[in-house]
């Protein structure tokens, strides 16, 4: 393989360890233990969902609601957990709805054959709604002390949050790389006709990909609400933007059919370090904005130049 | 044979290449070509699956930029950078494969990109009547309204044919037109680029089918391996020098010795009384095991869709379907694949290939649960048995981590065969599966069709090339309007049989 080949190729990898460098050789504090540990604890519930909406996307679809999974998760967990105390039995309940709305997303989208986009969409809306139903419309907090060290629990000196996000990584890696339902959500996304005539059940195909995002992004949920200990209703949709952002900056394309996983962790941390960048230099944040979008713009326009066929 | 009607002499070169060469990383596609096309003659390149042919096309077409050399256009070097500066030069082309906007209109996919307007609106009035007077001018009708997606391939091809002479073209590269037609459109699409030679339209025209070059072209050339063999008058070559010329061997019999199957022989698929509703209807026969059955027919007769039903793709409306003595109820792909039945599908972009992926990924497709254990695929006994099979179908690739789209397109068909075979089925229905691939190729799938009819595994051989069925079938069934016109066997398999059982009301 040629440089042009290997910097397709790795191009994002490439990107994020250099912007590590420069970082690190010219940014007080950036190269810290405490700024590392805080960077990895802070990627990890985009990581925990973002992982699995690469699945998504790779499959040819698109799934808006994880940030209405990710508000009223929490809110359904708490409650369990306020009633119960028992903090386990709490994130089951949470993750379980999580599937359960997954499971929802997938009947609107393979069955009666709406659109993803549309169809989650408009699921949002509802599963926003549910949270204000279920929270009471206010702000909600564990009644237990173990339910903050969901998260804040540490092994070796990491925070569990980044245990779980680690964890979850490998666990959609593997099942992307290595198993045969990997195989067929790129089938799926790469021709569903071919894919349907090679015996593959597409619409379950795409069913597994909505309820493990579902779950994933219900699991970020619950691993924010510990941090923060607490959980509140709302219609903030900005979650599934951050995490759209770092798939799409990975160079997953959003046609279906191509794209990793790695590709999404190493685009969440090569914009989580221009982030941190820019708070320890002091960037004024309007101008952050400006340039995150810039940036954004770069990659993908350099992301389609590069997989262009070589003409 | 041979078409002579423009003084060879004379007449000054369209398109001249002068040492042009174009590589894809390693693949060498054409190397140092010279080669000029005049106006108005149509000029033929045949050459094996990988020959650089399209490659030529598209370099013209403005598809692809060439490495090194010239283009000249009329005389005068040209850099063409863009499929756009093509089209205005009047260079135009039909693609091996379709490349239409399944969800619109005729006229729509016709006037791409050259509505006409009025003021500063399209109008649809205008467009629909210029569309309307090429189908005119060239006889070749189409109803405008139709969604494209909904038409047969054999009329989306018309389609194509009908954006490029929608542009007033002065030269137009026909790849490997006639692969998707019956013969009867076959002779249609000749007529036409008869005439359209006679009007000064340059033709460059690639096919697979050698006959059919011999008969239509004023000269041809021959590629192998990107080098260009040589460029003759079309009178000075036979089947038997292209032949030669394309694979640098000699002639063999194209068809396999095909061997009889024993009155006795168990029959493993028994299909009766099938139906479905405006497709086709009481359908009844059965295969023999290890007997080859040749499914003849015009494209619309209502034969893939057949096939696809006895694959456990659509169910049927009436009738049964019984393999090894056990009747298929609630048919579905996954069940077939399972007892042992592939299918080679007639189009390899729609329903066959997942271009964006490996070839690995899409020959073992359908087979991953042979390879998949707790620990996941096994991808080194894949990999393993993925090479075997390219091997035995004679797939020319570069390795098998790259990308199926990267293929030419009879390597491409190759790949579906590989697919079907891994699976060592028990029936293989095979719907269009030599087409656009070359002489040798099909040769190997020939062999490949008769070894396993050796081993006592059956085939459905769906073709439109009546040769090919009559070369390779122990019996043909023939299908007309949906009903099974005819099922002829031994010395009643002749051309004139199928022919008239295939117009048979
Ligand atoms: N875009 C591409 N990228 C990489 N390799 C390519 C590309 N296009 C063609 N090739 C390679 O170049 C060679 C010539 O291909 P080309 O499509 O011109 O063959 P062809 O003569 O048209 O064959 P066929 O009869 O199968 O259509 C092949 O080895 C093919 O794999
Ligand atoms: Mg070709």
């Amino acid at each position: 393989m040629n440089i042009i080949e290997l910097s397709r190729k790795y191009g994002i990898a490439v990107i994020t360890i250099s912007l590590f460098l420069i970082l690190a050789l010219t940014t007080e504090g950036f190269f810290t233990e405490r700024n590392i540990r805080n960077l990895l604890d802070q990627q990890s519930t985009i990581l925990i969902a973002a992982s699995f909406m690469t699945i998504v996307i790779i499959s040819g679809n698109f799934d808006i609601s994880i940030s209405a999974i990710f508000v009223v998760a929490p809110l359904f967990a708490l409650n369990i957990e306020n009633a119960t105390g028992n903090v386990l039995l709490s994130v089951f309940g949470g993750v379980g709805l999580g599937i359960i709305l997954g499971a929802f997303n997938a009947i609107v989208v393979t069955y009666f054959k709406v659109n993803s986009f549309i169809a989650t969409l408009a699921t949002s809306f509802m599963f926003f709604g549910f949270g204000y139903l279920i929270s009471d419309r206010s702000l909600m907090r564990p009644v237990t002390d173990t339910y903050q060290q969901i998260a804040r629990t540490k092994f070796f000196d990491i925070t569990s949050a980044t245990w779980i996000a680690l964890i979850t990584v490998i666990i959609a890696s593997i099942l992307l790389t290595r198993t045969r339902f990997g195989r067929n959500v790129f089938a799926t996304g790469g021709n569903q006709e071919a894919a349907r005539l090679a015996g593959i059940n597409v619409p379950m195909v795409q069913a597994t990909t909505f309820i493990l995002l579902g779950a994933s992004a219900a699991l970020a949920g619950i691993v924010n609400s510990s941090r923060s200990i607490s959980a509140q209703p709302s219609d903030d949709f900005s979650f599934v933007f951050s995490v759209l952002t770092a798939v799409i900056v990975g160079g997953t394309s959003i046609m279906g059919g191509k794209g990793a996983i790695w590709r999404t962790v190493a685009a969440a941390f090569f914009l989580a370090f221009m982030n941190n960048g820019f708070n320890l230099l002091q960037v004024d944040p309007l101008w952050q904005r400006i340039i995150l979008g810039l940036v954004i713009v770069i990659a993908v326009a350099l992301d389609s130049w590069s997989q262009r066929k070589n003409v | 044979m041979g078409r002579l009607n423009i003084n060879q002499k004379t007449a000054e070169a369209l398109i001249s290449f002068k040492n042009v060469s174009k590589s894809f990383g390693a693949t060498k596609a054409l190397i140092n070509c010279n080669i000029d096309f005049k106006m108005g003659e149509i000029h033929s390149l045949v050459g094996e699956n990988g020959a650089g042919k399209s490659t030529l096309g598209k370099i013209i077409l403005g598809a692809y930029k060439l490495d090194s050399g010239q283009m000249l256009i009329e005389g005068k070097e040209s850099q063409i950078n863009s499929p756009v500066q093509s089209v205005n030069l009047g260079l135009v082309g039909i693609s091996q494969e379709l490349s239409l906007l399944p969800s619109r209109t005729v006229v729509d996919n016709i006037a791409m990109g050259r509505e006409l307007t009025s003021g500063f609106f399209v109008s649809s009035k205008k467009t629909k009547e210029k569309v309307l007077s090429v189908m005119n001018r060239f006889n070749l009708f189409l109803n405008p309204d139709s969604i494209v997606g909904s038409l047969s391939v054999a009329e989306q091809q018309k389609v194509e044919i009908l954006r490029a002479l929608n542009s007033n073209a002065r030269l137009i590269v026909f790849d490997e037109p006639t692969a998707r037609l019956a013969s009867n459109e076959t002779e249609q699409l000749h007529f036409l680029v008869n005439s359209l030679a006679k009007t000064g339209t340059t033709i460059i025209y690639i096919s697979h089918f050698l006959e059919e070059v011999l008969s239509i072209s004023d000269r041809i050339s021959l590629l192998r391996n990107g080098q260009l063999i040589r460029t003759n008058i079309a009178k000075k070559e036979t089947k038997k020098s292209l032949i030669e010329g394309m694979t640098g061997k000699e002639e063999g019999n194209l068809f396999p010795k095909i061997k009889p199957v024993s009155k006795n022989s168990e029959t493993i698929l028994q299909v009766s009384n099938l139906t479905r509703k405006n497709e086709f209807e009481k359908i009844s026969f059965e295969i023999k095991r290890g007997e080859i059955v040749g499914l003849s027919g015009l494209v619309g007769s209502g034969r893939s869709e057949l096939a696809l039903t006895i694959f456990g793709d659509k169910k049927p409306d009436k009738g049964k379907i019984n393999f090894y003595g056990k009747e298929i109820k609630n048919n579905s792909i996954n069940k077939s694949i399972d007892m042992g039945i592939a299918m080679v599908p007639e189009s390899r972009r729609t329903q066959g290939l997942i271009l964006a992926r490996s070839l690995i990924e899409n020959i073992s497709l359908p087979y991953l649960k042979k390879f998949s254990s707790i620990y996941g695929v096994n991808k080194k006994k894949e990999k393993v048995d993925v090479i075997e099979a390219c091997n035995k179908t004679t797939v020319k690739h570069n390795g098998v981590d790259f990308e199926v789209q990267y293929l030419s397109g009879g390597n491409q068909q190759k790949i579906l065969f590989a697919k079907a075979a891994m699976g060592k089925p028990r029936l293989l229905i095979a719907d269009e599966p030599t087409r656009g691939v070359d002489i040798g190729a099909k040769k190997s799938i020939y062999e490949l069709i008769a070894k396993l009819s050796d081993v006592g595994e059956s085939v459905l051989l769906i073709s439109s090339e009546i040769e090919e069925i009559i070369g390779m079938s122990n019996r043909v069934l023939v299908m007309s309007r949906g009903k099974l016109s005819a099922e002829l066997e031994g010395s009643a398999i002749n051309k004139k049989t199928i022919m008239e059982a295939t117009f048979k009301n």
